[in-house]
């Protein structure tokens, strides 16, 4: 299968980006793929399935709220669940993009090599 | 394509799911829809943004098989979810047979033997006192109930064991799931065929 890296990093990408974006204010699904759409190169459909599917997970739920015109409209929020999953997986976002910019910073100044190393090793150590 | 085209293909990818759950879907969209047309967008741009309407309906019909199978576990619930996920190309047939064949062949010929073992068990509680087993009545009826407990070790073991295969084969798909790009890039190949 080819942009297998590509399709798995947008994968989980976009499910921490709903988080973030449902733990900032709740929203409704087309609020949500148009944000999400602009910001990162995806189908604006994706986020049907993947709502339904954070919600069988019991990370968001949906409540109606009655709309002065047309029919009433279907929100998302966060469960506690769904805020655990936020902060668990913004954690794990940080530190793996953290170690990937070091390490193409690096590549990027072959002269010092040995600082940079010293320079990631002592940010490693603050952050323990 | 228009809201109705979309719309269309959408519904017959559906079919076959729960009709209150393909309604629910199929409302969302429509929304979705007339959200856009407030936004000042026409019905082709927002169909183009969606992306592709069969390939969305795999994907919800995976999903809610995945989900089905955590909810009933049962064969039929299974065999919608994996059947769900290999539509989605989540799991590769051609990938997934050698290995299943054979671990399923061994899962079956272990809960055969069990069943058999647990039948000879009975044959051998209810037969053996009469007649006249080495050791007398009470060896008899004891190693008919060990047998038959032996038989229905290994058949609880097979289920639990083919429940672990499932749940393990649906975790694995899920975590694949493709997802799917602006439908304007790959509209000339998916879409070449009609």
């Amino acid at each position: 299968m080819p942009e297998t890296i590509e399709i798995q990093l947008k994968k989980g990408v976009l499910t921490l980006c709903v988080l973030a974006l449902l733990n900032r204010h709740d929203s409704y699904a087309y609020e949500i793929a148009s944000t999400l759409s602009d910001a990162i190169d995806m189908g604006e459909g994706t986020i049907y399935p993947l709502m339904r599917r954070m919600q069988s997970d019991g990370q968001v739920e949906t409540y109606m709220v009655e709309s002065p015109s047309g029919p009433s409209r279907k929100y998302y929020r966060l469960t506690d669940a769904g805020r655990r999953a936020f902060e668990a997986q913004t954690t794990e976002w940080r530190a793996f993009a953290r170690a990937v910019e070091s390490i193409l910073d690096a590549t990027a100044q072959p002269a010092a090599p040995v600082r940079t190393t010293e320079d990631v090793t002592a940010e490693r150590g603050a952050e323990q | 394509m228009t809201r109705a085209e979309f719309m269309g293909r959408l519904r017959r990818g559906l079919v076959g799911m729960p009709a209150a759950a393909a309604d629910e879907i199929a409302a969302d969209y429509e929304i979705h829809f007339e959200d856009g047309a407030a936004a000042g967008r026409s019905e082709a741009e927002v169909a183009a943004a969606l992306g592709d309407p069969d390939r969305l309906a795999r994907e919800l019909r995976a999903e809610a098989g995945a989900q089905r199978w955590h909810q009933e576990q049962n064969p039929s619930a299974a065999a919608g979810a994996i059947f769900g996920l290999i539509g989605l190309g989540a799991i590769d047939i051609l990938i997934l047979l050698p290995i299943v064949f054979p671990v399923f062949g061994a899962v079956l010929a272990v809960l055969v033997s069990g069943v058999a073992i647990f039948l000879a068990g009975g044959a051998v509680l209810v037969a053996g006192p009469f007649l006249g087993a080495p050791g007398g009545v009470l060896a008899a009826i004891l190693m008919g109930v060990g047998l038959m407990g032996l038989g229905l070790f290994m058949g609880g073991l097979m289920a639990v064991l083919t429940k672990w295969l499932i749940d393990a084969t649906v975790w694995y798909a899920r975590l694949h799931y493709r997802v799917l790009k602006p439908a304007l890039d790959n509209q000339p190949q998916a879409w070449g065929r009609n």
